[in-house]
């Protein structure tokens, strides 16, 4: 008869311990084997599980500051409150959610990844996204997607204004109700294949994607070359 | 026939004037072009040097020992960047140059003990192996940046802006955006790049403190963290840079180069490197961390003695970018043809926008780039980079001194008013300081 697994896990207190060695332990437990560790006592402290390669899941029990889980690979994340601003910063691959808010630039220049908040994101979610996913159950701010370059961000809720400005390549998804969208982004029929991607994504957060209206928004490509005759767009740009 | 003599010029309306209003006309646009400001500002040229006579004793010129060796970054990295030279290559991307030119620099760097830099476009595998010591640089655009190029750099660069285009973001036209550039960028083929031009996940000196911790975090407080700047309101941004942690300020006067921006950029925002050098000497004496946060200053040096005045008033090393195009051939008279495709000739291109550059530097062209062979572009780069410290340690043992480091101001005099006023140091033959 199979054993069942049991992971190896550790649970580290914060509180009175600074984020160097908050980050320093977790790298020493995952290279000691251990595959998950819960951080208690956050207290809202910056750049938690920063720069992360190795395999080992994270549970955050409590909010954190600036950048958690920024500049990893491979992460495995998942947040018990709140975060506040570039969640999940230039993530390359793995998974981080939080079951709380995020706040400003949620998910800035991912390249891979998915990145869930289960809460409200605040201004410029996904901004600069380079691939992977970022998912918000609720609405976000504006001037999300600035600039973003691949990947696809899902918002169940309502974005603020200048959605998707400037845009290269990507898909935006959202459910409610959207303020405005930024220069060269255009509305786009929603496939088959987009509701197959919405129903597996938001079935894994136990979300039903049938109780959302979905929009598509991705690039008009209108704006990829200079040409004169496009100044009135970029005058007029957000 | 027209007599030349008696034609008039307007000041207001030059030729170069006339020029640029029909260009834009036809275009609809404004003017893009590589290189820095080409207005005549105050430069390193406009000092010269005391050297020792009773007062002071040189060294022998080619026997005596004259130390060049510079560390940067000693605040907080627990591995500083250790240099045989106080000149480093500064951040050019791959993209904008050439994969050769990359190549030449970063090997050539090796050759003399010395950094070369990344550039808006990440990490070419081939550039990390050909440099000994390679500063990762971290824009806004972060296009290519990721945590296992970062774990394998020696310093971090946080660009904030660069001299020739201060408060603008990059540009790199569709004709060099390659297969290979835009994969790099994850950019379409092809396409206008235009470059944010702030930071996405950051905004503020307050947000930039957290930033670097975020930085230092994920390579584990070893390397240095360096924070560059385009120089305009020179005392108060240095103070902000160290206030947010940075170990090393880099601040690019403006005439520092590009490979592409809006030519109103390049000639009309920013200040000269000269007067942006003592400013930051400054605002670090000010802040009593002079010393302590090592100051590299760039933006049209050239020369030896360009080193050695910049050493002199302050700085820990200098940073050397279009020269070593310049090096390599940029500018060169050869395929003189293509040149005149572009419009221009030889000594006064500044073509690199459009990515056909004649020698092969600025360019994705594959037959282009075989004009640049490394093994060529590596020894200029390096026999150059050797010159310019041969003349810096003749001039340094000319004062006296047997570290290049141990130049001072006071070895200085101004040849002009404004060289005086900005400088701060005395007209030649008086002890006039202007202001």
């Amino acid at each position: 008869m199979q054993q069942p697994t049991v992971l190896k896990e550790t649970v580290i207190d914060c509180e009175g311990l600074s984020t160097q060695e908050i980050n320093q332990r977790v790298k020493a437990l995952a290279a000691e084997g251990i595959e998950r560790v819960k951080l208690l006592n956050p207290a809202g402290k910056h750049n938690l599980a920063v720069g992360i390669v190795e395999p080992i899941e994270i549970e955050i029990i409590g909010s954190a500051g600036y950048y958690c889980g920024g500049l990893s690979s491979g992460l495995n994340l998942e947040v018990l409150g709140n975060c506040s601003w570039s969640l999940g910063e230039n993530l390359m691959d793995g998974q981080i959610i939080v079951r709380g808010n995020a706040s400003a630039n949620a998910g800035a220049t991912a390249s891979g990844g998915r990145i869930s908040i289960l809460g409200n994101a605040g201004a410029r979610a996904g901004i600069s996204l380079k691939g992977g996913t970022l998912i918000v159950a609720g609405n976000v701010g504006y001037g999300s997607a600035f600039m973003m370059q691949q990947g696809r961000i899902v918002i169940c809720g309502d974005a603020g204004d200048n959605l998707a400005d400037s845009i290269y390549e990507g898909a935006i998804y959202v459910g409610g109700n959207i303020a405005s969208l930024g220069a060269d982004a255009k509305l786009e029929p929603m496939t088959a294949q987009d509701w197959q991607f919405l129903e597996t994504e938001l079935n894994s957060l136990e979300i039903n994607f049938a109780e959302y209206d979905f929009k598509k928004i991705v690039s008009a490509k209108e704006l990829h070359h200079f040409k004169a005759q496009d100044w009135f767009k970029f005058k007029d740009a957000y | 026939m027209v007599d030349k003599q008696t034609l008039e010029t307007s000041s207001t309306y030059t030729p170069q004037t006339i020029k640029a209003i029909q260009q834009r006309a036809e275009l609809g646009r404004y003017l893009i072009r590589g290189y820095g400001a080409f207005r005549n500002v105050p430069r390193f040229d406009d000092l010269v040097f005391l050297t020792a006579s009773l007062t002071r004793f040189p060294l022998e010129g080619y026997r005596e020992k004259c130390l060049t060796k510079t560390v940067l970054g000693t605040r907080y990295a627990k591995r500083p960047v250790e240099l045989e030279i106080p000149i480093t290559i500064a951040g050019m991307s791959f993209g904008a140059l050439s994969h050769n030119a990359k190549v030449s620099l970063g090997r050539a760097a090796t050759l003399v003990g010395t950094s070369t830099t990344t550039g808006d476009g990440g990490m070419l595998p081939a550039e990390r192996e050909a440099s000994a010591k390679l500063v990762y640089q971290c824009l806004p655009s972060r296009y290519g940046f990721n945590v296992r190029d970062l774990k394998q750099a020696d310093a971090i660069e946080i660009v904030v802006g660069q001299g020739a285009k201060p408060g603008g973001g990059g540009l790199l036209l569709g004709q060099k955006v390659s297969k290979v550039v835009a994969g790099m960028r994850t950019l379409p083929e092809g396409i206008d790049q235009r470059s944010p031009c702030r930071h996405p996940d950051w905004v503020g000196a307050d947000d930039l403190k957290i930033k670097i911790e975020e930085l230092r975090e994920a390579t584990d407080w070893q390397i240095p963290i360096y924070v560059k700047m385009g120089a305009t309101r020179v005392k108060d941004d240095v103070k902000l840079a160290v206030k947010a942690g940075a170990d090393v300020v880099v601040l690019d006067g403006m005439e520092g180069g590009t490979a592409a921006t809006q030519s109103i950029f390049q000639e009309n925002t920013g200040i000269p490197t000269l007067p942006a050098l003592v400013q930051a000497v400054e605002a670090l004496k000010e802040l009593n961390v002079y010393g302590k946060v090592q100051l590299v200053i760039s933006g049209g040096i050239r020369t030896g003695p360009d080193v050695a005045k910049a050493l002199a008033l302050g700085a820990d090393a200098v940073s050397l970018g279009t020269a070593t195009l310049i090096a390599m051939g940029c500018n060169k008279p050869v395929y003189l043809e293509d040149y005149h495709k572009l419009g221009t000739e030889p000594y006064h291109c500044h073509h690199c926008h459009t990515g056909m550059c004649p020698v092969g530097i600025t360019t994705q062209d594959e037959e282009l780039m075989q004009r640049l062979p490394v093994e060529q572009g590596t020894t200029l780069v390096a026999n150059y980079l050797q010159s310019i410290m041969m003349e810096v340690q003749s001039l340094a043992r000319a004062c006296g001194k047997s570290d290049v480091h141990n130049l001072e101001r006071e070895d200085l005099v101004a040849m002009t008013l404004e060289a005086s006023a900005m400088a701060k140091l005395p007209l030649a033959g008086t002890d006039f300081v202007m202001g």
